[in-house]
């Protein structure tokens, strides 16, 4: 499946939570699959912290690297391309083609750095939004995404009863919980510790960026990303080269360089800044916010639900689920919630897609 | 859990119970299969609580609703009055506390329909009688299970301020009416809240 990278330039502001008013922005998209007539088969994807537009598909015959969710998203797969129009834009603050803290604020000539507003999830939603009234389409068959996506899935319920048939929330949650804002704080610790942060001052073409800030923060995520099961699986204590203990500092085990892998990779394709400012939006990322229950927030919310955890995941447990139903079933909506048995932690909604292909296409043929 | 076997005796009692278009919650639904006869017979609105992944994912691919959960904590959620049948069927003998969950159906549902295997049915008597014991054998690992008499669960309605509405008794597939103490195999009863009369 070829795919191509487009551009949606939003001639409107967007008034945000903050109460400042942002734009003009641009929002990076792609979309596979035809819309129908009576446009009613549109699939809205959002990804989750580190993700980016380019959701499935090839952009050349020969380009050898598939989007994020190849497995789930394409022809007969879980999101079928053959039936339904799907949607995925890089979120507003990101740093894969969408307006973000990288991006150059036209007012100064110079990339906004900590100058950009302060983001929340209803905030990128809202973006979303604009989106796909650019391209005509006003009801949504269905919202999913995992992890950051789920709580952009679950708020597009709330912002826009209306606008949502279904919605398809995996390794997600309604409100982020202390444990999940602690280990958002120790990688932002992390880029603001490397100098070469300076207070996000730091584009250019004769200056560094916080590269090794940010890897230290995405070796944390990684860690949070496997379980003690699937880590175990991994690398065991496995030793890089030789099967001796070289008695120094050098990476040694396995593990440990996988991290550092990880964590260089991820330092040539992500802003700091933007990583700093999506994971505070997750931080404010609580639909009870303001409201006396979580219960509250799902009062006008029509759209079907099918809820998804992994048993391993410590990062989004199942109780923050299992939570976010209770909320739904309170309100009598129609809820299917799954805690899928996984070892592979929070990760395990990007790979049990086969468990999620079954599951995604009976809920949907309902739709 | 407890899967409903497509042959099961109390499937047909307990379609002939459910009001048509009634919105219908099941507890430990299993598969799905009596909550799918339902949609398509009395086309209800069903939803289903069921602990077994593999049986939720068969019951999504029914095209059915269904929580994965246990029933003891799955009825909380519920405000008063949400359905108007909750089924039990064939679960009542495995709950740990089987009057919270009966409360928390009457209070739920309109109506509750409890199925179980009638412990005084006569077979069973025989059975004691000759020293072969009851219950789960020692040598599986079935769960264990409270053995239910017709006149102990009707004293528990009794207890639970609930009112009989109706009772179907099965043996063989077939329905039985003399002596459903001694000849019902499978009872199905129906139950509703006792109206309280406001002074």
């Amino acid at each position: 499946m070829l795919t191509t990278s487009r551009f949606f330039h939003s001639p409107w502001d967007l008034q945000l939570q903050s109460g400042a008013a942002f734009g003009p922005f641009t929002l990076a998209y792609e979309t596979y699959g035809e819309l129908n007539a009576d446009r009613s088969n549109a699939i809205l994807v959002c990804h989750a912290w580190s993700g980016d537009a380019h959701l499935a598909g090839h952009y050349a015959p020969d380009d050898d690297k598939p989007g994020w969710w190849d497995d789930a998203v394409g022809p007969g797969k879980a999101f079928d391309t053959d039936r339904y129009f799907i949607i995925c834009s890089n979120v507003l603050g990101g740093c894969s083609g969408s307006t973000g803290p990288a991006s150059i604020d036209p007012k100064t000539g110079k990339p906004y750095g900590l100058t950009f507003p302060m983001l929340t999830i209803p905030d990128m939603v809202d973006a979303q939004r604009m989106l796909l009234d650019h391209l005509g389409i006003d009801t949504l068959l269905s919202v999913a995404g995992g992890s950051m996506g789920g709580m952009q899935a679950l708020q597009w319920t709330v912002s826009y009863p209306n606008k949502v048939r279904s919605t398809i929330v995996l390794a997600s949650t309604a409100r982020l919980s202390p444990q999940t804002i602690a280990l958002n704080e120790v990688p932002r610790q992390a880029i603001y510790a490397d100098p070469n942060w300076n207070h996000g001052d730091y584009y250019g073409p004769d200056r560094t960026p916080p590269n090794a800030g940010l890897a230290v923060a995405r070796m944390i995520g990684h860690i949070t990303f496997l379980s003690d099961e699937s880590m175990r699986e991994k690398f065991g204590r496995r030793l890089r080269t030789s099967g001796r203990y070289g008695y120094t500092f050098d990476t040694e085990f396995e593990v440990e360089s996988y991290l550092r892998y990880r964590g260089e990779s991820f330092t040539k394709r992500f802003d700091a800044n933007s990583f700093l400012y999506l994971s505070k939006a997750m931080d404010y990322f609580d639909m009870s916010y303001g409201l006396p229950s979580l219960a509250h927030a799902f009062r006008n919310v029509t759209a079907r639900f099918l809820v998804l955890s992994y048993t391993s995941d410590w990062l989004y447990p199942s109780w923050q689920s299992k939570e976010l139903v209770r909320a739904l079933l309170q309100n009598g909506i129609d809820v299917t919630y799954v805690d899928i048995d996984s070892n592979y932690g929070h990760d395990a909604f990007l790979l049990e897609t086969d468990r999620l292909a079954e599951l995604a296409r009976d809920f949907l043929r309902r739709a | 859990m407890l899967n409903h076997a497509p042959d099961r005796a109390d499937l047909n009692a307990i379609i002939d119970l459910i009001p048509r278009d009634a919105k219908v919650l099941d507890l430990g639904c299993g598969d799905g299969a009596l909550l799918s006869l339902l949609v398509q017979k009395n086309h209800v609105t069903a939803r289903g609580v069921e602990l077994n992944e593999a049986a939720v994912r068969t019951c999504i691919t029914r095209g059915l609703s269904v929580r994965q959960g246990n029933i003891e904590e799955g009825l909380a959620d519920y405000p008063d009055g949400a359905f108007d049948a909750i089924i039990l069927s064939q679960t009542l003998a495995y709950l740990g506390r089987p009057e919270t969950v009966l409360r928390e159906m009457l209070r739920v549902g309109r109506l509750a329909v409890v199925s179980f295997d009638n412990a005084g049915y006569w077979r069973t008597r025989l059975r004691m009688l000759r020293g072969d014991g009851f219950g789960a054998s020692l040598a599986s690992d079935d769960p264990p299970f409270r053995a239910i008499t017709l006149a102990q669960f009707e004293s528990f309605a009794l207890h639970l301020g609930a009112t009989v509405q109706r009772a179907e008794f099965v043996a063989n597939h077939h329905s039985v009416s003399p002596l459903p103490s001694l000849m019902a195999q499978t009872a199905i009863y129906l139950l509703a809240r006792r109206v309280t009369t406001l002074p």
